[in-house]
């Protein structure tokens, strides 16, 4: 009975040890391809000219420290979420507030634009991920609509919505994540594999398939198949907590950013890091990163209040923007690429262009 | 006191066998060159600066962020 379960030869012990021998072969495999470095390969590349970019709108009216933000896919509509509970909608072309809710709980760590635009997502420590319908009608009461999706046993840290207003993609403090159906509220599929908190997810770019990447704070990336809720490819170079990604537009790679204040570049075809964004003088973390349309420029967002510019191909630092008065703990480009909208403890968001 | 011992064995041993059959599946994986992952990337966005507007600017007029017109309703 104290053996039930084990095979001829297996112990315990057999398993760990292959366990590491395997892990030191994925190793071997990974560096017979190491070729090459990528900013090697742009030394060819033409380099990147100056940027002006300047804050062209600030939205205020969060009372407390902004910790997530999303675009709206008509390239105009913001969501934001704050540590108070409050969750705004916002036109960023007026800067006029369009929605406004309550959440029941304080840090609204996670918040999400559908894409009809209809509709948005929200949670944080309620350990919840609810959608609320968005509607112009003065006589109703938004919060009345509130609909329940997602359950977790910790934290909601990021959710997205799939292709569809459908289904909702969430990640949590409780080391997992979660596909969802919205109408019914059912579990469609979990994702178990991170050692510790999960802070950050993003869906690949539908041309190339049911995928998704998270990173926790068990230092891993993990690129999953969402159908069968398999992890396929896991990373783990970063040093500390990894609280942001983003897919390359190409879906070929993805960027983190981490709390050992560097970002990083990985090739999920070559299965490795191909590029880190670091310099000595940049010691804070890294909180959110996200990619110019064409991809040349990763944005970051920095627990020293700045951003920082980087190209991607070169790996060098092309530009450092100040304005926020406290960490920038959220960015997002637009979806045509015209601007990129950065949220902040100072209670402000900004949109850059 | 041996019934949970042999429980905790088997879970144990699931997840041990879990990890290896993961880190099996990771390990045979088909890869491609860093050479070649490297020249796609360089080849997207070679494709797509040109219509990157944070690189290539538009017109201010096309840009709703930099245009300096003022949105007012008049009411």
């Amino acid at each position: 009975m104290a053996t039930e379960g084990l095979h001829e030869n297996e112990t315990l012990a057999s398993l760990k040890s292959e366990a590491e021998s395997l892990k030191g072969r994925l190793e071997e495999e990974r560096a017979k391809l190491h070729d090459v470095e990528l900013h090697q390969v742009a030394e060819r590349v033409e380099a990147l000219g100056q940027f002006v970019m300047k804050t062209r709108r600030t939205l205020k009216g969060h009372g407390n420290k902004v910790l997530c933000m999303d675009w709206c896919k008509d390239k105009r509509r913001i969501v934001s979420s704050s540590q108070d509970g409050k969750v705004i909608v916002w036109d960023s072309f007026t800067t006029n507030k369009e929605h406004a809710v309550t959440m029941p709980c304080t840090w609204v760590m996670a918040c999400a634009y559908a894409p009809s635009g209809c509709a948005i997502a929200c949670g944080g420590l309620d350990n919840k991920c609810s959608v609320y319908p968005l509607t112009f009608d003065k006589n109703e009461n938004m919060a009345a609509k509130k609909k329940s999706v997602a359950m977790h046993t910790n934290y909601l840290s990021a959710c997205s919505f799939t292709n569809s207003d459908m289904q909702i993609l969430t990640a949590s403090g409780d080391g997992t994540c979660a596909l969802w159906d919205v109408e019914s509220g059912q579990l469609l599929q979990s994702f178990h594999g991170h050692g510790a908190d999960v802070l950050c997810l993003d869906l690949a770019p539908s041309e190339t398939g049911n995928t998704f990447v998270s990173g926790g704070c068990d230092k891993k990336a993990m690129v999953w198949d969402m159908r069968s809720g398999q992890c396929i490819q896991s990373f783990e170079t970063h040093e500390s907590d990894i609280n942001s990604v983003r897919y390359y537009p190409s879906g070929d790679a993805f960027a983190s950013g981490s709390d050992d204040a560097t970002c990083r570049l990985y090739d999920l075809r070559a299965d490795r890091e191909v590029a880190i964004y670091s310099k000595e003088s940049i010691i804070f973390g890294a909180s959110s990163v996200d990619f110019s349309l064409s991809g040349r420029l990763l944005f970051g967002g920095y627990n020293d209040y700045t951003i920082n510019v980087w190209d991607v191909l070169k790996g060098s630092r092309v530009s450092i923007l100040f304005g926020h008065e406290n960490r920038v703990s959220t960015l997002r480009v637009s979806p045509d690429g015209t601007a990129f909208c950065s949220g902040s403890w100072d209670h402000t968001l900004r949109v850059w262009a | 006191m041996k019934e949970i011992m042999s429980n905790n064995n088997t879970t144990n041993i699931s997840q041990a066998r879990k990890a290896v059959e993961q880190l099996k599946m990771e390990a045979y994986m088909d890869r491609i060159k860093v050479s070649k992952a490297a020249a796609d990337l360089l080849a997207y966005c070679d494709a797509h600066i040109g219509e990157d507007p944070l690189i290539i600017p538009v017109p201010a007029s096309e840009n709703p962020f930099r245009e300096k017109k003022f949105f007012c309703t008049i009411l």
